[in-house]
């Protein structure tokens, strides 16, 4: 009969995150002697300037070989002048676990450790993350388990795990073993960590005639500064992307400084820094009727490749970027002709051509010139019929017609207002966003054409 | 007693300035003796710079931090020191021990009892003719100025010790400008002392990982030494390449330290440059996760100098990384014990402790027999607390 209280393990799991090491930096307290045993200007005098550099020169450092000096001279007395930077390319162990995030490679050095008096038989391992959604097998010795482990040693092994999900996660290490006792031991261990967010991405969005820009800025949400070692944007098919830069200054005195820093590095300091990145995109595709889509309008996606310290990468990508819808062109509405030369008041003729982009018959259609609601003065009158009938117009084919306008004004002027009414399914179209003016679009009342006005 | 009550100011009028003076033996330290005569050589030893110097520079160079302490404060009571600039020298001493010892509001209560600013007359020269005929400028060691700067951080005021310093460069800065006051080898001691400068500002931001100005100063530090040594032209790139790797940027941290191994080939390379860019060659390995071969190139530094305490200590990570704990703790252990003067740091230690906590489960007493060893063999400077007890 077993007893209530359950035996010791013989043996623990001990675990240390490898992340990787860091440059030890401190500011050393090490001189020069000519700082230290003379005033800073005694050089001056000709008789010191002609012994002093001899003897204190013999008690550098180099003068004496390392390996048979017994001193710690190396703790007070600077080697070569840059030893003053402390940065000896001495590494450390990570000291602590530390915040770990998304997009980052969990690492960790797990070790079992037998700290009693009796062998350890036929070890069963396994380590395995356990998130709220789903459990990932690290290790597994079940099919080999481990021989033995004798008293005070120890069976280690390394596991790495690729971070692809937010929140409290948790190393589970286990190991089925027997020992001095009968039955055989189970020991689980639990390993805690939380997964953040290390940064978040705001986009924008804005066309320019036939060019969408695409804004991107990253925030640096970790504890570290974030090297930016590639942002590089997918566009989606049919898209193509160029980064936009500032110019690179390149400064230096000499060919050496600017080549070692031609191009400067992109780091996002921690805690709420940011980055901005300009991409300039084209649609790929020929602007034909058929490719406008109607619907969402899909960029592409950034893919995202930090490192910190010694390197050590995370990678992310955003989910798809998106445009601004493209509204549903159904009719596209050109001014084919424009007189050169307009008298005020004297008539004159717009040449229009309709083009029904959709793959169905649309029409018969009404066309007439909207009254604005200012109580400016017109710019034009319509000129004769004042309502303009078009018939029905095929399946991506048009239909050209004439418009007759009399100049009211002089100078520069603007038409605005040409109406295009689908006389069957009883709609104007909606209006689009500001447009060039060089196109007439189905606005309603946005349409535009510009004109010069003369006199007589 | 502060080195303000020893100075004494002596009135009497210096005599007419003779423009070709005739040179006469006098008595030794303070005469000028004649250029020609080796054997009237004034500053023979180093005690002729100052009272037993030779004594104070040994014990430093031992770590006997703690018998300074003690023999500056038995030449203070003692009276045993003659001349205004010894007081600084013993000064400077005291300062230093205090604060390698970690007694920082001691080290700035010591500094801040001096009447003087370290610009006053009191420190120069020319106000004791008696004591230094002919001598002009200033006798303040100029790592009381340094120590004057870097003191405020100690004490957890950050913000004070970079405006110090950087005003110090400033005042380096003056002194060069005016170069033509200065002998060659003063200029060449005045734009040491700027280095020095620079790179203790570049270590301060470094610690706080302010990388991008760290840059910046050692891009001008780089413009500055066209007409250094190799070596140190080495030295500098290295710790460029140190800095860029710390912060990710792995393509400039190679392209870095191919420009070290061109400049190699163009000196006469020696053990020391040959380790650096070995080791150089191992950091990338590592970040290559090619453990392997880091240990490799760590090995053949090891083989090269015995004592070479960076490569024997990242040795020892790299075999961690290859998950062999046992090997790694063993690499510390026997060299320690080997070569201790040169492997005994405080990072090191710290490195072990790490390794031990990892390695046993009981690790109190493994790192109490390290303790006790520490403190047989360590200077009084070592800090203890690195061994996490």
């Amino acid at each position: 009969m077993s007893g209530t209280q359950a035996a010791p393990h013989s043996l623990a799991f001990r675990v240390m995150r490898l992340c990787k090491p860091t440059f030890h930096v401190e500011t050393p307290l090490r001189f020069d002697p000519f700082d230290l045993l003379t005033g800073e200007d005694l050089l001056n005098d000709p008789v010191a300037a002609q012994h002093l550099p001899r003897l204190l020169g013999s008690q550098s450092i180099n003068s004496k070989s390392t390996e048979s000096d017994l001193t710690y001279r190396s703790r007070f007395l600077l080697q070569d002048p840059y030893d003053a930077v402390g940065l000896s390319g001495l590494l450390v162990l990570p000291q602590s676990f530390g915040a770990i995030y998304l997009g980052e490679t969990f690492c960790s050095y797990v070790s079992i450790n037998n700290s009693s008096n009796f062998e350890a038989r036929d070890i069963v391992i396994k380590a395995e993350i356990q998130t709220e959604r789903q459990r990932i097998l690290l290790l597994d010795t079940s099919k080999t388990p481990v021989e033995s482990i004798r008293a005070g040693g120890r069976y280690d092994f390394i596991v790495e795990h690729d971070v692809k999900e937010l929140g409290p996660h948790t190393l589970v290490c286990t190991a089925l073993y027997s020992d001095a006792d009968v039955e055989r031991k189970y020991l689980p261990q639990f390993f805690k960590f939380i997964v953040a967010n290390p940064l978040s991405v705001r986009t924008k969005v804005r066309v320019v005639k036939e060019t969408t820009f695409l804004e991107a800025c990253l925030e640096n949400h970790t504890k570290s500064n974030l090297y930016m070692d590639q942002v590089e944007f997918e566009p989606a098919q049919h898209w193509s992307a160029t980064l936009l830069k500032a110019d690179d200054h390149h400064s230096g005195n000499d060919a050496l400084t600017r080549e070692i820093f031609k191009t400067p590095p992109i780091l996002i300091r921690s805690g709420g820094g940011i980055h901005n990145y300009l991409y300039q995109l084209k649609t790929s595709a020929l602007e034909s009727a058929q490719m406008k889509v109607e619907g969402s309008n899909i960029l592409g996606k950034l893919q995202i490749t930090w490192r910190t310290n010694l390197g050590e990468p995370g990678r992310l990508q955003t989910q798809q970027i998106l445009g601004s819808p493209i509204t549903r062109k159904e009719i596209e509405l050109q001014a084919v002709e424009v007189p050169s030369v307009i008298i005020l008041e004297k008539p004159f003729t717009v040449h229009l051509n309709l083009t029904n982009q959709t793959d169905r018959m649309l029409g018969p259609f009404e066309v007439w010139l909207s009254q604005s609601d200012s109580h400016d003065e017109k710019v034009v009158m319509v000129n004769g019929l004042q309502t303009i009938v078009l018939p029905h117009v095929e399946a991506f084919s048009s239909t050209d017609f004439q418009l007759n306008f009399i100049a009211m004004k002089l100078g520069v002027q603007k038409i605005s207002g040409i109406t295009v009414f689908d006389t069957k399914e009883k709609k104007i179209h909606d209006p689009l966003p500001d447009l060039e003016v060089c196109y007439l679009y189905l606005g309603g009342l946005v349409s535009t054409l510009n004109i010069f006005v003369d006199s007589d | 007693m502060d080195a303000t009550e020893a100075l004494e100011h002596h009135p009497h009028a210096t005599p007419p300035i003779d423009p070709d003076p005739p040179r006469l033996p006098s008595p030794p330290p303070t005469a000028t003796a004649t250029a020609t005569d080796p054997l009237n050589n004034p500053y023979a030893s180093l005690n002729d710079l100052s009272h037993e110097l030779s004594s104070l520079q040994e014990l430093a160079t031992r770590g006997s931090w703690r018998s300074i302490l003690d023999k500056v404060a038995r030449a203070r009571t003692n009276h045993l020191l003659t001349k205004p600039h010894e007081h600084l020298t013993y000064l400077s001493f005291h300062l230093i021990a205090l604060t390698k010892l970690r007694r920082f509001a001691d080290a700035v209560a010591e500094l801040d009892s001096l009447d003087s600013d370290l610009d006053s007359p009191n420190y120069h020269y020319q106000s004791y003719p008696h004591h230094y005929p002919n001598i002009t400028g200033s006798m303040v060691p100029f790592v009381l100025r340094w120590l004057h700067a870097e003191l405020p951080a100690k004490l957890g005021n950050r913000q004070e010790t970079l405006d110090r310093f950087y005003t110090l460069l400033h005042f380096v800065r003056l002194k060069l400008s005016d170069s033509s006051k200065l002998s060659h080898f003063c200029v060449e001691l005045w734009k040491k002392r700027e280095v020095f400068v620079i790179n203790t500002i570049i270590s301060h931001h470094l610690s706080h990982k302010e990388f991008v100005i760290c840059l910046a100063l050692i891009k001008d530090l780089i413009g500055k030494s066209e007409g250094s040594s190799s070596e140190d032209k080495a030295a500098l790139l290295s710790k460029l390449g140190y800095v860029q790797m710390q912060f990710g940027d792995l393509e400039g941290a190679k392209a870095t330290f191919s420009l070290i191994e061109g400049l190699v080939s163009e000196g006469k390379g020696g053990v020391e440059m040959e380790n650096l860019v070995s080791r150089n060659k191992a950091l990338l390995y590592i970040v290559g996760r090619d453990y392997v071969s880091a240990v490799r190139e760590y090995d053949v530094c090891i083989e090269r100098d015995g004592g070479d305490a960076v490569a024997i200590n990242n040795k020892a990570l790299c075999l961690m990384y290859l998950r062999d704990l046992s090997d790694s703790i063993k690499v510390l252990e026997n060299a320690l014990e080997r070569v201790p003067t040169a492997m005994l740091n405080e990072t090191i230690v710290v490195n072990l402790c790490s390794m031990y906590e990892l390695a046993y489960v009981n690790h109190s007493d493994i790192k109490r027999t390290l303790s006790n060893w520490i403190s047989r063999v360590a200077p009084d400077d070592f800090d203890a607390s690195s061994t996490r007890i």
